[in-house]
C-alpha cells in the first residue's frame, strides 16, 4: 500500500523540482550537485522499497502455509471392500484405474463406506442363503441361543401375621421382610430349520432363605408346519386365560390374581405334554388352540394334584395314575382380537380345562373361563408411553369333592366356585404407571371343609410403578384383603405393603400382546 | 348363470391373487415397496408413520397380515426385535422363515455405523450390531430397493422385469435428486446440529454435518435436568442453531432448550407420511432437506 502511493508522489516532486531547476540556468555545478543527490535519494528509495517487497512476500508465504494448515484435509480414502475374487481376477483397479465419475456429477451418488455392494446390481447372494440361523428374526445376531436374566425382589409389610395365607401366588412375597421369589433365567433360540426351543428355569429363595428350583418351562415347538399349524411339547404354561401364560416379570402387579392363585394354583397352571394352535385363515386374528398335559401335582392344582400333606379341601388324597386318555387335562382355547381404531386393540378369549381330581376315585374338575384385554396408546407414543391398558379374566370351576382316599371323609360334595379381576394400567408419563385392581373370589359355602382355601376373598390393589429403563423396575404396591368368614373360619381384613424392584438382564425379551 | 358366477370368482380369486402381498415392519421400506412394486404389489406397514419404531405393539392383527404376507421387509439391525419376533412365531408364514427369499432384512450389505465396540446396556438402549436408523441416507435406500427388487422379482418372476425396470428409476431418480439436495445444503457443511435421539447420523453424515448433542443423555434415557442444563451450554458454546425432533419425542424439551438457546426446533421424521405431503421417500427428503436449510439459513 504504502509502496503504490509512493510512487505518485515521488515522481510529482522530481517534475516539481526540474521545473524550479529550469527557471534557474545560471549554476551548471549545482545542478549536477543536485541530480546527483537526487540519484543518491532515488537509489535509497529503491532499497528501501526492494527491502519491503521482500518482508512482504515473506509473510505472504507465511500466511499462505498457516491458511494450507486450516484447511480440512482432502476427503480420505473410505475403505472399500472389495468384492469376493472371482477365480481368476478379471480386472487389475492397480493397473487400470476405474472410471472417473462424469465431471457433471457434484454430489456423490454411491458410497462404498456405507453400501458394500453397488447397489445397481443387486445380488442375489445379499440374503441369506437358506440354513441354519442363530436366533430368531430382529433378535441380537451371532448367537444360537439367546439368554436373559430377570430377577424380582420385593419388601413386604403387612397386617397378616403369615402373608402366605394371604398371597396366593408361589411367585407372590410370602413373608414380611425381603423375598426372592423369582430369580429366572430365560433360553430360547432355533433349534434348526424345523424347530424352535425354550426354557425358562426359576430359582427361588424360600422363607427360610434355601434355595429351590423350577422348570417352569421348557419346551419345544414346530416353526414350519403349513396351514398356519404349530404344534409344542414339553413342560410349558397352559394356555388358559391371559396372565396364566404370562410370566411374573410381565405382570403389572407385585402378585398373582386371587381367582388365578385359588382355581389354577398358586405356581399357574402347568404342566408336561402337547400343544397343537392354529391360527384360522380368518381376514381377522383367531386362533384355537387345544393342550393336553399330565395334569399331575401341584402345578396342575385343580387336577390330580395330592395336595400339601396329602390333603386336598379336606380329604386325604387318591394318588390316581395315568391309566387312560381320560387321565389327562385338556384345555381348549379359542381367542381373537381386533384393531378397533388404529391406536386401540381388544384381544378377547374362551379357555376351559377338564381333568380328574385326586379326591375321589371317578371324581372330575371343570374349569372356564373368559378374558378381555384393551389397550389404547397413541400414534405417536414415545418409547411406549402414554398408555391404558384394561385386563380381566372371569372363572367359573366346578369341583366334584369326593370322599377321599379309603372314603375317609364324610360326604362328597360338589363345589361350583366363581372369581375374577379386573385391573386398569395408566402409563400416564414416559416410564410412569398407576394401576388399579379389583379382585374377587365365591367359593361355595360347605359345612363340613375347614380349609381355608375354600374362603371366599375380596381384594382391592394399587400399585405405581417406575420403569428406569425397559429393563429395571421400582414398583410400589398397596392391597386392602377381605377375607370372608365360613362356617369354621372368621372374617378378617388385612393390609399389606409392597416395594418392588426388578432387574432384567441379556437378550432383549420380545413380548407377545 | 351358475357358469357366469362361477368365472366371476375365478375372476375375483385370480385377481386376488394376482397381487404380491408385502408387509414391511417400518413405513420407509413400505414407501421403497410401492415405489418398486407399483400397482403389482399391495403393502402394509405395521408401525404408523408417527410412532417410535422402538416400541410398536405386537397387535395380533399383525398376525393375519404376516399370515398371508409374500415378502415381509424388516430391517434387520434389531430395531424391531422388540415386537417383531414373537408375531413372526405366531404367523408360522414359512415364506418369511429365515433365509426364505422373502424374508428382506434391509440392513444386508449395508455397513452400520456405530457399531458398539463391547456391548453393555449402561451405555442405554444400544444396538449390538449398529445404529439402525439408515433409511435417511439415499444412497443407503437405494441399496435397500435393490434388495426389494430382488425379493420381488423371486417372488414374483413374471413381473421381474417390471419391479427391475422401476428399481433402476428409483436409482435415478435418487442420484438426480442427490445433486439437487447436496447443493441446497452444500452452505450449510461442517456445521453442528442437535438432536433429541441419535437417529440422524445417516443424513448428518450423508450431508455433511455433524449431530454432536443429543437431548437424550444415552440412546433410549428421557432427558434429565442436569443433562439439559449442559446440553444447554453446549448449543451455547458450539452456536448450534437446530434441534431435530421427531414427532414421538417430547417436543417440550426441545422447546425448553430452544428458548434458553435461541436454537430452532426443527420437526423431522424418519418415516414417510409423518409430516405433511411426505407420501413417498423422495417428497420426504425433500423435506427434510427444506427443513434442516430453513432452519440454518439465518
Amino acid at each position: 500500500m504504502y509502496y503504490r502511493k509512493s510512487v505518485p508522489i515521488f515522481i510529482t516532486s522530481i517534475l516539481i523540482s526540474l521545473r524550479l531547476h529550469a527557471e534557474e540556468p545560471a549554476s551548471n555545478e549545482a545542478i549536477q550537485k543536485q541530480l546527483l543527490e537526487m540519484q543518491k535519494s532515488i537509489q535509497d528509495i529503491q532499497t528501501r522499497h526492494q527491502a519491503e517487497i521482500d518482508t512482504l512476500k515473506k509473510q505472504i508465504e507465511e500466511q499462505q502455509e498457516f491458511i494450507a494448515a486450516l484447511k480440512p484435509p482432502a476427503p480420505d480414502n473410505l475403505p472399500v471392500l472389495p468384492d469376493p475374487p472371482p477365480a481368476f481376477p478379471t480386472s487389475d483397479p492397480a493397473l487400470v484405474p476405474p472410471a472417473m465419475p462424469p465431471a457433471s456429477e457434484l454430489f456423490p451418488t454411491t458410497d462404498p463406506s456405507v453400501v458394500a455392494n453397488s447397489p445397481s446390481a443387486p445380488t442375489p447372494g445379499l440374503i441369506p442363503a437358506p440354513g441354519l440361523i442363530g436366533g430368531s428374526v430382529g433378535a441380537s445376531k451371532g448367537s444360537y441361543l439367546n439368554i436373559s436374566f430377570d430377577a424380582i425382589f420385593v419388601g413386604a409389610a403387612s397386617s397378616a401375621d403369615d402373608l402366605s395365607t394371604l398371597e396366593v401366588g408361589d411367585h407372590d412375597p410370602q413373608q414380611n421382610g425381603f423375598n426372592a421369589r423369582n430369580v429366572e433365567l430365560a433360553l430360547d433360540g432355533a433349534v434348526d430349520p424345523y424347530f424352535e426351543g425354550a426354557a425358562n428355569i426359576v430359582f427361588k429363595l424360600d422363607n427360610d432363605n434355601e434355595s429351590s428350583f423350577e422348570v417352569e418351562e421348557a419346551f419345544g415347538q414346530t416353526t414350519s408346519l403349513p396351514f398356519g399349524l404349530q404344534m409344542k411339547g414339553g413342560q410349558f404354561f397352559t394356555p388358559f386365560g391371559r396372565s396364566n401364560q404370562s410370566h411374573p416379570h410381565r405382570w403389572d402387579f407385585i402378585d398373582a390374581p386371587l381367582v388365578n392363585g385359588m382355581m389354577l394354583g398358586p405356581d399357574g397352571l402347568r404342566g408336561v405334554g402337547g400343544q397343537l394352535a392354529w391360527v384360522m385363515p380368518l381376514p381377522f386374528y383367531a386362533q384355537a388352540l387345544i393342550a393336553v398335559q399330565n395334569g399331575q401335582g401341584g402345578t396342575a392344582y385343580s387336577f390330580r394334584n395330592p395336595g400339601d400333606d396329602g390333603t386336598f379341601f379336606g380329604r386325604p388324597t387318591i394318588d390316581r395314575k395315568t391309566d387312560g386318555f381320560s387321565d389327562l387335562a385338556f384345555t381348549p382355547r379359542l381367542e381373537t382380537s381386533f384393531d378397533l381404531t388404529p391406536t386401540q386393540t381388544v384381544l378377547a378369549g374362551v379357555s376351559a380345562a377338564f381333568g380328574p381330581n385326586d379326591t375321589g376315585d371317578d371324581t372330575n374338575t371343570r374349569i372356564y373361563g373368559v378374558d378381555l384385554f384393551y389397550k389404547w396408546k397413541p400414534a405417536d407414543a414415545e418409547g411406549g408411553w402414554p398408555f391404558v391398558k384394561w385386563q380381566s379374566e372371569a372363572m367359573f370351576r366346578r369341583f366334584e369333592a369326593g370322599r377321599g382316599l379309603d372314603d375317609a371323609f364324610p360326604a362328597a360334595e360338589t363345589f361350583n366356585d366363581w372369581g375374577a379381576y379386573s385391573q386398569v394400567v395408566w402409563g400416564f408419563s414416559k416410564g410412569w404407571a398407576v394401576g388399579l385392581r379389583g379382585d374377587y373370589v365365591n367359593n361355595d359355602a360347605s359345612s363340613i371343609t375347614d380349609d381355608p382355601s375354600r374362603q371366599s376373598r375380596y381384594r382391592v390393589s394399587t400399585d405405581l410403578t417406575w420403569y428406569p429403563s425397559e429393563f429395571s423396575k421400582l414398583r410400589l404396591q398397596y392391597n386392602h384383603d377381605i377375607l370372608e368368614s365360613t362356617d369354621f373360619l372368621p372374617d378378617s381384613d388385612e393390609d399389606s405393603l409392597f416395594l418392588m424392584y426388578e432387574i432384567s438382564l441379556g437378550a432383549h425379551g420380545a413380548h407377545n400382546y | 348363470m351358475k357358469s357366469r358366477i362361477i368365472i366371476l370368482l375365478a375372476a375375483l380369486v385370480c385377481t386376488a391373487h394376482a397381487k404380491l402381498n408385502v408387509v414391511t415392519t417400518l413405513p420407509d421400506y413400505a414407501a421403497l415397496a410401492r415405489e418398486i412394486g407399483g400397482y403389482k404389489v399391495d403393502v402394509t406397514a405395521m408401525a404408523k408413520p408417527t410412532e417410535d419404531p422402538h416400541f410398536v405393539d405386537a397387535r395380533p392383527s399383525f398376525i393375519v397380515k404376516l399370515r398371508a404376507a409374500d415378502v415381509l421387509i424388516e430391517g434387520g439391525a434389531e430395531l424391531e426385535s422388540g415386537w417383531l419376533p414373537p408375531l413372526l412365531q405366531t404367523a408360522r408364514n414359512p415364506k418369511l422363515a429365515p433365509g426364505a427369499p422373502g424374508l428382506v432384512q434391509a440392513s444386508d450389505g449395508i455397513r452400520l455405523l456405530e457399531v458398539p465396540a463391547t456391548l453393555s446396556r449402561a451405555g442405554g438402549d444400544v444396538h449390538a450390531s449398529g445404529n439402525p436408523h439408515f433409511m435417511v441416507d439415499p444412497i443407503i435406500a437405494k441399496a435397500v430397493a435393490a434388495h426389494i427388487v430382488t425379493a420381488f422379482a423371486t417372488a414374483d418372476p413374471a413381473n421381474a422385469a417390471f419391479y427391475q425396470a422401476n428399481g433402476r428409476e428409483f436409482g435415478t431418480t435418487i442420484d438426480a435428486k442427490l445433486q439437487e439436495w447436496g447443493r441446497a445444503l452444500l452452505p450449510y457443511r461442517g456445521l453442528q446440529l442437535a438432536a433429541y435421539h441419535d437417529d440422524w447420523l445417516y443424513f448428518a453424515r450423508r450431508f455433511g454435518f455433524e449431530i454432536s448433542v443429543f437431548l437424550e443423555p444415552k440412546p433410549g434415557v428421557p432427558p434429565s435436568p442436569a443433562h439439559l442444563a449442559a446440553v444447554i451450554s453446549l448449543i451455547k458454546e458450539k452456536h448450534i442453531k437446530a434441534i431435530l425432533v421427531e414427532p414421538f419425542h417430547n417436543r417440550k424439551t426441545a422447546e425448553k432448550v430452544a428458548s434458553s438457546t435461541g436454537a430452532k426446533v426443527v420437526d423431522m421424521a424418519q418415516y414417510p407420511e409423518a409430516l405433511p405431503d411426505t407420501a413417498t421417500y423422495v417428497q420426504l427428503i425433500d423435506v427434510l432437506v427444506a427443513r434442516v436449510s430453513a432452519a440454518l439459513k439465518n
